[in-house]
């Protein structure tokens, strides 16, 4: 008996993945949405209804749900949880449903936009520490901040939000989205995220629409949509988000997928390691995929069921429609596209349609990237 | 703090952390700061370390352990006590084992 008894390594090396690995689907973290709400109504926001909307309050998850439906969820191996929204610190029982889900053994990261920090907030995370808090930065200044909030007084309780955060040593990261509304000032964004975090900053320059399908603020997302030309000017000029496109670019552009026979619709992670939980008890395999054959009420049913029955189902779904045969579903820039079956509904109401701006944007950038080799083979731009 | 095992002590699992065990794997997760380092060093343990983790019940003293372990493992008393203090050390000194209160 002269083995070392314990290990202590990161988690990244854990021999927990060399089992997974031989798995085709297995349950590793999960999405909560604790609210749709929220006190910002951004220009490109997928999900917000304003903050005191009292039906969606009613249809919330309450603590006691949220608390059953996690403890099976560890039961299914989950590790990982984020909790969204929304915005999550609207609710008053935040710390509850945190605590909550930190004593189950997960761990957990939290998505806010900081404008709603308190000193009790920061206590509760300096105490239990989350993963990670990730904070979205809509402008540098508060003309830009507010214009996308169309919030007064947003930018200011944002920027005192974040430094109560950043003061008490929680892991912060920080991201932004880039819209028409903010675009010029991205390069600013940028510098004031990095000059505050430690970490990469991240920006994602492609909206995309609502959750609940409402037509009036989804013509106002796609007039906030900046053109593909933008996109890569914007990517261009971040060194160091062009220089991992470049370097990864080999992985990104993979002429395999072209070799893709079969005729299944979903060929991501989602369901397969993964779920979103919505504030109001639907299970979705991923946060986009609202299609209704692809949700189950977890009100009427078991997590234990959806994942085991319901979830398999929806990932054997098939398309026989030609022009997703040979178009999206072998397309080699699959990775440099936000193309998927739950943004094909969401755009055009069908899993297997295509869209022309995300595939144009996805051309523009291998482009950008010297690929046009595959651009002429693809011949259909 | 005193981070010396004690054969005559009790040891117990720290409510300062939760364990967890995800296909086969004993994970031990912190939950309050200063327990590991969240991802980075988050605890693992293989199949030894997993059963001596589950007699440390805060029943048992350390000693009592070694003997049982001694037994399941078919090993001469005193073989394995060094292996097995060594791991408890690990455990204490990182706050996922504490000492637990007699009775």
């Amino acid at each position: 008996m002269n083995k070392s008894f314990v290990s202590s390594v990161p988690l990244p090396e854990s021999s927990l993945w060399d089992t997974m690995g031989k798995k085709e689907r297995s349950l590793l973290f999960f999405d909560l949405e604790i609210t749709a709400r929220c006190n910002n109504n951004c220009r490109h926001c997928y999900i917000n209804i304003p903050a005191g909307d009292r039906d969606a309050m009613k249809r919330e998850l309450s603590l006691d749900e949220i608390d059953e439906i996690a403890d099976e969820a560890v039961q299914l191996g989950a590790l990982w949880c984020l909790i969204t929204g929304g915005e999550p610190l609207l609710r008053e029982d935040f710390g509850d449903i945190y605590l909550s889900l930190k004593r189950k053994g997960l761990l957990v990261s939290i998505f806010t936009n900081a404008t709603l920090v308190t000193e009790e907030h920061i206590s509760l995370l300096r105490k239990y520490p989350p993963r990670v808090v990730e904070v979205s930065v809509y402008g540098a200044t508060r003309d830009t901040y507010e214009r996308v909030t169309r919030r007064r007084g947003s930018y200011l309780a944002f920027t005192r939000g974040l430094n109560l955060l950043s003061e008490s040593g929680v892991y912060v990261r920080l991201k932004a989205m880039a819209l028409r509304s903010n675009a010029n000032e991205l390069p600013e964004i940028a510098r004031f995220c990095r000059q505050r975090t430690m970490d990469y900053f991240r920006f994602d320059p492609v909206l995309h629409l609502r959750l609940d399908g409402n037509q009036a603020r989804n013509e106002e997302i796609r007039s906030e949509r900046l053109s593909p030309e933008k996109i890569v000017e914007l990517e261009r000029g971040d060194p160091d988000r062009f220089r991992t496109l470049k370097k990864e670019c080999d992985e990104l552009i993979d002429p395999r997928f072209s070799q893709i026979k079969c005729n299944h619709l979903f060929n991501c992670g989602a369901g397969r390691w993964s779920f979103t939980l919505s504030y109001d008890g639907m299970l979705h395999l991923c946060s986009s995929l609202c299609h209704p054959s692809c949700v189950y009420d977890l009100r009427k049913g078991s997590l234990t069921d959806a994942w085991n029955n319901f979830v398999p189902r929806v990932l054997d779904m098939k398309s026989d429609r030609k022009e997703f045969l040979e178009r999206c579903h072998v397309c080699p820039l699959t990775n440099l596209c936000l193309w998927c079956p739950a943004h094909a509904y969401l755009e055009k109401g069908e899993l297997d349609a295509h869209v022309e701006y995300f595939c144009k944007v996805a051309h523009s950038r291998a482009s950008a990237l010297g690929y046009n080799r595959i651009l002429s083979v693809d011949g259909k731009e | 703090m005193n981070t010396e095992v004690k054969m005559d002590s009790i040891y117990a699992p720290s409510e300062d952390v939760v364990v967890r065990e995800i296909e086969g794997e004993v994970i031990i997760v912190p939950l309050v700061a200063g327990v590991g380092n969240m991802e980075d060093e988050i605890f693992t343990l293989n199949e030894t370390g997993r059963a001596i983790l589950a007699k440390l019940d805060g029943k048992s003293r350390l000693k009592d352990v070694l003997e049982s372990l001694s037994e399941e493992f078919e090993s001469p008393a005193g073989e394995i006590d060094r292996d097995v203090i060594g791991f408890v050390g690990e455990l204490f000194k990182r706050n996922i084992l504490v000492e637990a209160s007699e009775g």
